[in-house]
């Protein structure tokens, strides 16, 4: 057997491991819970609108507050949440359970392990937020039957997909990010508080700064732009949205960099159980 | 003679009287604290804002000094209930995130390490056991908000005179009453969580999901529904509220404070909020409760 | 450096300003090693060291010419039963050995096969199919056992792996730790238990404060504690007669008849003019021997002379 097909062999071990260990497990309901809570919000909406005599919106109104769902809520919230409970845990989880070692003991390159632990974690959080972003977008405006179908087949298919990458590479990116703070840190809550405040401000960042983020690029590419409204608006700072082939590739490429210097941490990491 | 006659003797020394037991508990939860740069330097930052309060005070009634500064003094700033609230909420998301660094230590390391049965084989409850540890949050968190609060009112109250203490005296009871709201709320939550959640570090960032997340998912109910009921899961909306009608009922001027703002419109009745805040404070001394054994199954 | 042994060159580790080990210099050869010492002596640390879940601050480690740290492939020659007591969660006995058995990158017959080999070995077969989580102490250990073995490594790291056994497994085990050394394996063995380390020991390491206090075979350790006298029992049917020609000695220390009046317990500075010693009177006095035994080169003994009341427990 090559070295590669090896890698592959022992990559898709981690991978099955790690899902059977971990998907859909007890412990994770907090994160099930963010990623459905919207979806039966957009249920109960659809079923309670579809029921009712009177229509007190319109479609335009519902994507324009799914807009805002997926911003504030999906993206800064529950996206976000759901990484740091997923990647922050797939190295620091097993140290606190003292079981790494059986990993570190297993003739695998640290760095295919911190590669597969990492798509492990990505196959969760997709699977339960881009589904959920999915989901939820579907949901919102079925109660329009012909109109809703009607966008569907325009641009809203479109708008969909946006969405639903937009949720990937946001995965994608925090993932990478806070698989790193699992692995550099005892506390990985410090550092994300830290990135969860640098994110949340970034609007009012200076437009030089707020390309420093990650959520610069996923507001780049959500299909609606939902404006900071509120007392703080007037301190918000426009900045004009980096292109799509810029934000994806960019997202792209920190990710990578990001997962660099996870697996560089890997391959130094020592076993240390003690707190 | 039996060995243990030989080498074994009796603990003969006084011993701590029974109703003060638990505060062994905070006795040595202080002295790990002490030992936490991080922690003292956070704590000592949180005194910035009430030093900042105390000399706007002091400047807005010393007459040569706003001539100097060529201020007018009610332009300036009022020294009002909004004062105080917006002092109130600035130190309360202070007492935030100290509750959310201390209080996943107080319960999950000693879930974590089986400490549990040690403690509740001697003679010592389990409710001692959560007033203990709860001790500690209580008094840092009162050191950070309601005591230099008073002192604050105190301080206006001397220098505007005892009139302006008579008539205001709301002020301060408004103060007292939602700190402790605040302090009561975040403790039991800090507690039940870090009680559930045995990895320390998760137990701090689940405080920090149950407040922003929490809101974040009323704030979806409330888009997506057409409704304000989704601010019941929205504890600041819900600390904001009691805070207005602590500070200012019957007549309502500002938007609440800082960081607990309640924006005109979207409140809910005020016995809604304080309803769902005793639900908050019943679901965690359930979980507490569910918790705290001398035994635990493991599944 | 030997390419077919377990090497430590100079090793030492430090945990910030914690000792772990200091200055360790060891070459291991196959067959049961055992290392001794007190709680905190440096055992784990040096086992962890061995298998690479550690590196060291200084020196080098090499298992059979690799270091274990910058080669993984040489992890598929070491199986490590740590101390820790834990299993990643949701998995059945079966499950935990075949997992990490595909990670080697074993094809699935492959691993399968050897699950049940293991399991079989170590008698957990039949609870192969529960929850790690529902197994008794004992059987925990024996899965970690199970999972150590499974991928057939030639050198072995354990401790602490009697912990929790009960008699019947102890003894099986045991055998399976002379077995795997008569193959030809490093079976490297820490154990608190040292009556037990007496019987399954080809070679001692005897560790203290992050030192390695004595190495190698019981008696020659033993031999070359000068400060304390070798303890001879001489199993004969007129044990005062003997007592009377050798404290004419000036080497023999002590002699005592022993409690069952059939025996003496000799102490002496020179072991070798004792036996010659030995030969001459038993001839002389005609005596009737049944044994002669060194009394103190065990494990214990060696350990009481050399770490003593300052290792605390062992």
């Amino acid at each position: 057997m090559n070295t590669s097909d090896l890698w592959l062999r022992q990559a898709a071990a981690i991978l099955r491991l790690e899902i059977k260990k971990s998907f859909l497990a007890r412990r994770g309901w907090w994160i099930y819970l963010l990623a459905l809570g919207p979806v039966g919000i957009c249920g109960l909406h659809s079923l309670v609108s579809a029921r009712s005599t009177r229509m007190h919106h319109t479609l335009n109104e519902d994507y324009h507050v799914y807009a805002g769902i997926f911003q504030f809520f999906y993206l800064r919230l529950g996206i976000f949440f759901g990484c740091v409970g997923i990647f922050s845990n797939l190295f620091r989880g097993e140290v606190l359970e003292k079981t790494l070692h059986y990993y570190f003991l297993a003739p695998v390159r640290r760095e295919v392990l911190a590669l597969s632990k990492y798509l492990a974690g990505l196959a969760a959080a997709i699977f339960f937020f881009a589904g959920s972003v999915a989901l939820a977008w579907l949901l919102i405006g079925a109660h329009f039957g012909p109109g809703w179908r009607e966008f569907l087949l325009g641009n809203g298919l479109a708008q969909l997909g946006w969405y639903t990458l937009t949720a990937v590479l946001a995965c994608l990116g925090y993932g990478a990010v806070f698989l790193v703070m699992g692995l550099v840190s005892r506390n990985p809550m410090l550092p994300a508080a830290l990135v969860m405040v640098w994110e949340g401000i970034n609007a009012f960042l200076p437009s030089f700064l707020q390309r420093f983020s990650v959520i610069f690029y996923l507001k780049s590419l959500s299909p609606v732009e939902v404006p900071v409204t509120g007392g703080l608006a007037i301190l918000a700072v426009a900045s004009d949205p980096a292109p799509a082939w810029l934000a994806i590739s960019g997202l792209l490429a920190v990710s990578g960099l990001v997962l660099y210097v996870a697996a560089r941490q890997a391959r130094t990491m020592e076993i240390s159980y003690s707190e | 003679m039996a060995v243990y006659k030989k080498t074994y003797r009796r603990y003969e020394g006084p011993l701590t009287p029974e109703r003060q037991r638990f505060l062994v508990i905070p006795r040595y939860a202080f002295e790990e604290m002490r030992r936490s740069r991080f922690l003292n330097l956070f704590f000592l930052a949180s005194f910035i804002w009430p030093l900042i309060c105390a000399l706007v005070i002091y400047l807005h009634h010393n007459l040569s000094a706003l001539k100097l500064l060529n201020l007018d003094a009610d332009k300036l700033i009022r020294i009002d209930a909004g004062f105080f609230l917006t002092y109130l909420g600035i130190q309360s998301m202070g007492a935030f995130f100290l509750a959310a660094f201390v209080g996943p230590g107080q319960v999950s390391p000693d879930l974590a390490n089986n400490a549990l049965p040690l403690y509740l084989a001697r003679p010592f409850s389990r409710s001692e056991y959560v007033l203990g540890k709860m001790l500690v949050l209580v008094t840092l968190l009162s050191l950070m908000t309601w005591v230099p609060g008073l002192l604050l009112f105190a301080l206006q109250g001397y220098l505007e005179g005892a009139s302006w203490m008579a008539a205001n005296l709301r002020i301060a009871a408004g103060l007292f009453f939602g700190a402790w709201i605040w302090i009561l709320v975040l403790s039991l939550l800090a507690l039940a969580l870090s009680a559930w959640v045995k990895w320390r570090p998760a137990a701090g960032g689940l405080l920090f999901g149950v407040f922003f997340v929490a809101a974040g998912f009323g704030g979806a109910i409330n888009g997506i529904l057409r409704t304000r009921w989704g601010n019941l899961l929205n504890i600041s909306h819900l600390i904001g509220s009691v805070w207005v009608s602590l500070f200012e009922e019957p007549m309502r001027r500002g938007a609440g404070a800082v960081f607990f703002r309640v924006a005109r419109g979207e409140e809910i009745p005020i016995w809604c909020c304080w309803a769902a805040l005793l639900g908050v404070c019943l679901i965690c001394l359930f979980l507490l409760g569910r918790k705290i054994r001398g035994v635990e199954v493991v599944r | 450096m030997n390419a077919g042994a377990i090497e430590l060159d100079d090793v030492s580790k430090f945990y910030g300003d914690v000792l772990g080990v200091n200055r360790v210099h060891l070459s291991i050869p196959t067959g049961v090693t055992s290392l001794v010492g007190p709680n905190g002596s440096g055992k784990t640390t040096l086992m962890n060291l061995i298998t690479g879940l550690i590196r060291p601050t200084r020196g080098q480690v090499r298992v059979l010419g690799l270091s274990p740290a910058k080669h993984p492939d040489i992890l598929r020659k070491i199986g490590y039963c740590t101390q820790f007591d834990a299993f990643p969660k949701g998995l059945t006995g079966y499950q935990f050995v075949y997992w990490f058995l595909r990670l080697h990158g074993f094809p699935r017959a492959e691993a399968n096969a050897l699950t049940r080999q293991a399991l079989e070995r170590t008698g957990m077969r039949e609870a192969a199919d529960r929850h790690v989580a529902s197994y008794s102490k004992g059987m925990r250990q024996r899965v970690k056992l199970a999972q150590a073995i499974a991928h057939n490594p030639s050198v072995l790291v354990l401790d602490e792996p009697l912990n929790g056994l009960d008699p019947m497994a102890r003894a099986e085990t045991i055998a399976l730790f002379r077995e795997w050394a008569g193959e030809g394996r490093f079976v490297l063995v820490s154990s608190h238990i040292l009556h037990e380390v007496d019987r399954i020991s080809d070679q001692v390491i005897l560790l203290s404060h992050g030192y390695v206090v004595a190495e190698g075979q019981i008696q020659g350790v033993r031999s070359e504690v000068k400060d304390h006298p070798i303890q001879v029992l001489v199993r004969c049917d007129q044990p005062g007669l003997l007592a009377s020609r050798l404290f004419e000695q000036d080497h023999v220390v002590e002699a005592r008849i022993h409690e069952d009046g059939k025996g003496l317990l000799i102490r002496t500075r020179d072991a070798d003019r004792l036996y010659l010693l030995l030969n001459r009177v038993v001839l002389e006095l005609g005596l009737e021997v049944e044994s002669v035994a060194p009394a103190d080169e065990d494990v214990n003994s060696v350990y009481q002379y050399l770490i003593g009341a300052e290792g605390g427990t062992a």
